[in-house]
């Protein structure tokens, strides 16, 4: 139904309606009876507030009434009317073309006022959502920057001083060459030492770099871990494999039940929380001690892992705060809260675990003294029991061989 | 060495890092193309016979992953890819576009001239459509379906010979968890990496002098497997 | 007219519409004479309306029916029956049926039209609610996601700013190592000569020192983040820290056609050094982003009582109207467009966002503009005069 574009506009259209309707009843007199117009009047003026509006049907209403008593109201043409009945009925038809008007011109407009209301609110919605996306962006940029700073914040000591060995030992070498005096002039063993110098300046930087940017990503609750079905078993023996020469000097003793379901971890990372265990253990124990990895069903949907050593072990008011960045305790057993890179292990294994859903934690060692590393990782959760029959390796005769 | 002075193509767009490898490979007695993109890498290649290809996986224009596509689409010529480490998923992916191997950067001269020359060494089974190959002291024969060690036969499962095929033919070149388990097992079992390890750990227990300590199928961690012909 | 609660059902509707038409029968009977069969029909109507609007059509349309009924049987003659002798009324009668169905129909279908944009409307205010309130609640995911993608992309930039230095040095003092070990096991020359050495030395040197310049750029941009500058503000000639820095970018600029026009003005109270590496910088990029013999000109004026403005001006490629504010963002070189290989200038991406920090320390503005006439862009420093009163204006 079309909207008028102006009120006069409809008014006049009202007028229209009445007239014709009108006009079209006259030539019927004879044969219609009033009782029939003014049914068709109330027509007429229904179809106007339908189509136009409540206060042109008010007019129409008024209209018709008059069109009505003036030419089919006996006395025709003029606006007495001689018979009581028909009083009444002219009333009668005032009041209901005027209820038939207003009634459904405002059931139409509440209908528009609705559908306005509902473009209104979704317009508001559309807004929110976009504000929303502003906002999020902008906190975004705002969190990224408080992060970076964070990042920023433990480099200079830890950069710096393979730096300046690297800086220093280029720099000797080169003056080097322009030494006349052969007297002064460095050794070949000299030189293979400032080399070396460089050498592991530049792998001690490299792994600081990559530490740092993994506890940044893992407190910016960004680690992507790609979630395959792995055994523990596979795990440990990587970690081992890739600590193998540190482990030279201690004696490792793996224990891992046959029994154990597969879990669905990134291997990587879970490899490289055992590997971080491990390195911590051969570090703080003394030679030809005995280092334990043993892995356990902890309860039907999770597994625990736990790297044990025989070294000195950490007093309980150390345990929490050992997988706090940087953290690190001194030969004293004095906290030290300077930044030092080699303190990010723990804390990256911590990010690890917990982004896998489990827990890591200092344990009371099974013997007199050492330490007791213990980590829990889900079996997995969000997959369905089907894929986890299907993946359990002693399953291979099922396999086309 | 297949020639006298096997040219390698060095594409790298890090000039210092190309100083040093044009000096270092050099001093070895090869002969070394630099270029700074795909594009320029492309055309040196075309140029002139490049026994070996080396290259960076970010670079602008073309990246070190498009380069791997169009040198293989042309040619067999090895390619080593330079990598950062930890983006397992790049290596794979250049691994799996074509690439034979893979050096983690920063790396030591030392290791990157290793895989070199092992690259060079390798042959690469000449005829794809061969029935027999030999590798190292392993013989396979299709046909017969027989292989042997040191003229000892094995005794293998249909699986695991198919496997240790697919292995020696491609000797020397990693061979990632899914091209292995695709080329063996069929494209449904590509995800499988745990079966996979479990029938490289019973073919090891077959023809690995010491399983524990493998000589001939070297994993490399995260990414596939390897076999070393040496 | 009240609406009605929905509540009331349809049947509800139905036994009304029979007993409304029935229970106004009688008094319009008692009416008798008075009235004539308008006014009845006229009553009737009234009342489907009333039932269309509370009840809906369908009810509608039995009040219809049962008044048409009741019309024909109570008020158009032979009374009690339901043959109509007059034509006239025939058609009168015909009449009420139309209008009696067009009036419940329409009056019926507004109500319901009603009805339904007002359930649609509340249902738009409840989700209009809803993300309102997740929007409170999930903020902290979306803008986790989102600060996720922007902060690989800048640990990325990071890390292959580090990478790449790191790289060349290992492989250069491995390169010398090997060689000193093969020179020693096979009992042969070394393999790398003079020159090959030396060159890889350098590398070392000149790597080194990327890394360092570097971290320190990191270092600053982390002060500069913390609000951590320690300013030593000291009146000082503009002359002489344009000199400074235009001296320090000697290397760069050398291959470039220099002009420098500065005004006689007042000293400024800055940070001599830091604002000497602001200019440097601008002076830096200009260098490094044009092509070599096109011009740079630099110059220092009033910008009125309060304000100098110092600007730096180049001819090369310029930079495009979207990414104006973004050139001063950390590390943005790397991040444009999130391609951290598109590395065809070189640099870190720190230098910009250093100098506005430091120009914002002094309450100054920095910007970027076109070049005047032509290609080219021309960065503008501004810089309050008097510090005191710039600070004193910005608390």
């Amino acid at each position: 139904m079309a909207k008028p574009i102006s009120p006069k506009l409809n008014y006049y259209a009202a007028l229209l309606a009445v007239a014709g309707g009108t006009v079209v009843l006259i030539p019927f007199r004879a044969h219609i009876n009033t009782t029939t117009v003014a049914l068709a009047l109330l027509l007429v003026v229904l179809f106007v507030a339908m189509t136009i509006g409540s206060k042109p049907a008010l007019l129409a209403s008024v209209l018709a009434m008059f069109g009505y008593n003036f030419f089919f109201l006996p006395p025709l043409h003029t606006l007495t009317i001689a018979d009581p009945q028909n009083w009444i009925a002219l009333a009668a038809f005032f009041i209901t073309s005027l209820a038939v008007g207003q009634l459904s011109a405002r059931a139409r407009r509440r209908a528009q006022e609705s559908e306005t209301a509902r473009g209104e609110i979704r317009r508001l919605y559309e807004e929110l959502q976009e504000a929303f996306d502003r906002a999020s962006e902008a906190e975004a940029i705002k969190r990224s920057e408080r992060l970076k700073t964070a990042l920023l914040d433990a480099i200079s000591h830890d950069i710096r001083t393979p730096l300046t060995s690297i800086k220093a030992s280029a720099t000797l070498l080169l003056e080097d060459r322009d030494e006349a005096d052969d007297a002064a002039k460095l050794s070949s063993q000299e030189q293979q030492a400032m080399l070396e110098v460089i050498n592991h300046g530049a792998d001690r930087l490299d792994r600081f770099v990559e530490g740092l940017v993994e506890l940044a990503r893992i407190e910016a609750g960004d680690v992507h871990l790609h979630r395959n079905w792995r055994s523990i078993e596979d795990l440990i023996e990587a970690a081992l494999a890739q600590a193998e020469p540190l482990t030279q000097n201690h004696k490792i003793e793996v224990m891992v039940p046959d029994e154990l379901p597969v879990v669905r971890v990134d291997g990587r990372a879970v490899t490289e929380v055992i590997y971080t265990l491990l390195d911590n253990a051969c570090k703080y124990s003394p030679a030809r001690t005995e280092i334990k990895i043993g892995a356990r069903l902890n309860s039907p949907d999770s597994i625990e892992v736990a790297v044990e050593d025989r070294g000195p072990g950490i007093a309980s008011r150390y345990r929490e705060k050992v997988f706090e960045r940087f953290y690190r305790i001194d030969e004293n057993g004095l906290a030290k809260g300077h930044p030092n890179g080699i303190g990010m292990g723990l804390a990256i294994a911590k990010g690890i675990v917990e982004a896998h859903g489990g827990r890591i934690s200092i344990a009371d060692p099974e013997t007199s003294h050492g330490t007791r590393v213990v980590f829990t990782v889900p079996v997995g959760d969000d997959v369905v029991p089907d894929q986890k029959a299907q993946a359990k390796p002693k399953g291979a005769a099922a396999w086309p061989d | 060495m297949a020639d006298p002075k096997p040219r390698i193509l060095v594409v790298d767009d890090e000039p210092q890092i190309t100083r040093v490898l044009l000096r270092s490979l050099t001093s070895k007695g090869y002969d070394v193309r630099i270029a700074a993109d795909g594009e320029f890498a492309l055309q040196s290649f075309r140029d002139s016979p490049t026994s070996l290809v080396i290259t960076d996986l970010a670079m602008p224009n073309m990246g070190g992953l498009e380069l791997c596509r169009r040198l293989r689409a042309i040619s067999d010529v090895p390619i080593i890819v330079l990598s950062v480490r930890g983006e397992e998923k790049t290596k794979v992916e250049a691994l799996d576009a074509g690439a034979d191997d893979y050096v983690t950067k920063p790396f030591g001269m030392d290791e990157l001239l290793a895989r070199i020359r092992a690259t060079l060494r390798r042959q690469p089974v000449k005829d794809a459509q061969a029935r027999i190959f030999e590798v190292a002291d392993f013989r396979i024969d299709l046909d017969a379906h027989v292989a042997s060690r040191g003229g000892e036969e094995l005794r293998l499962t249909p699986k695991e010979f198919d496997l240790l095929a697919h292995l020696m033919r491609n000797a020397g070149k990693v061979l990632t968890h899914r091209s292995l388990l695709g080329a063996v097992w069929g494209g449904d079992y590509t995800e499988q990496h745990e079966y996979l390890r479990v029938f490289i750990g019973q073919l090891r227990k077959k023809i690995e002098p010491d399983p524990s300590k493998p000589r001939y199928i070297i994993t490399e961690p995260w990414i596939g497997y390897r076999f070393n012909p040496e | 007219m009240r609406s009605f609660s929905p509540v009331k059902s349809r049947w509800f509707g139905f036994v009304i519409a029979i007993c409304a038409v029935g229970v106004a029968t009688l008094p319009l009977k008692l009416l008798g004479p008075h009235i004539n069969p308008t006014t009845v029909a006229l009553a009737f109507l009234l009342i489907i309306l009333f039932i269309a609007r509370a009840w809906g059509p369908a009810p509608a349309v039995c009040a219809s029916v049962v008044g048409i009924l009741s019309l024909n049987f109570f008020f158009l003659p032979p009374f009690g029956t339901f043959a109509i002798r007059d034509p006239a009324n025939w058609i009168a009668f015909v009449a009420f049926m139309v209008t009696a169905i067009t009036v419940g129909q329409l009056s019926g279908n507004a109500k319901q039209r009603a009805e339904d944009a007002e359930n649609a409307k509340r249902e738009v205010e409840r989700l209009y609610y809803e993300l309102q309130d997740s929007f409170d609640r999930s903020s902290q995911a979306k803008a986790l996601k989102q600060s996720e993608r922007l902060k690989s992309s800048l640990l990325d930039a990071v890390t292959h700013d580090f990478r790449t230095p790191l790289t060349s040095i290992k492989a250069s003092a491995t390169a010398m190592l090997d060689d000193i070990y093969g020179t020693e096991r096979d009992y042969a020359a070394p393999a790398l000569d003079q020159e090959a050495r030396k060159e890889m030395l350098q590398v070392i040197d000149e790597e080194a020192d990327r890394l360092d310049r570097f971290v320190e750029g990191l270092t600053k941009l982390a002060r500069i983040d913390a609000g951590d500058m320690h300013l030593q503000l000291q009146p000082a000639s503009v002359e002489e820290m344009v000199t400074a820095a235009l001296k320090r970018a000697e290397p760069r600029t050398r291959s470039h056609r220099l002009e420098v026009w500065i005004e006689d003005l007042p000293p400024v109270t800055v940070d001599e050094h830091a604002m000497s590496e602001a200019i440097y910088t601008l002076v830096d990029n200009a260098a490094k982003y044009s092509p070599h013999e096109s011009p740079i000109t630099v110059r220092a004026s009033h910008k009125n009582d309060r304000a100098i403005i110092i600007s730096v001006e180049d001819h090369g490629p310029g930079i495009r109207a979207e990414v104006r504010d973004r050139v001063f963002e950390k590390f943005f070189r790397a991040m444009r467009d999130g391609d951290i290989s598109d590395r065809r200038v070189a640099g870190t991406g720190m230098g910009l966002a250093i100098a506005r920090g430091i120009v914002e320390a002094h309450h100054g503005h920095i910007w970027v503009e076109d070049a005047g006439g032509g290609q080219g862009a021309r960065f503008v420093i501004e810089l309050p005069i008097d510090q005191d009163l710039a600070s004193a204006r910005a608390n």
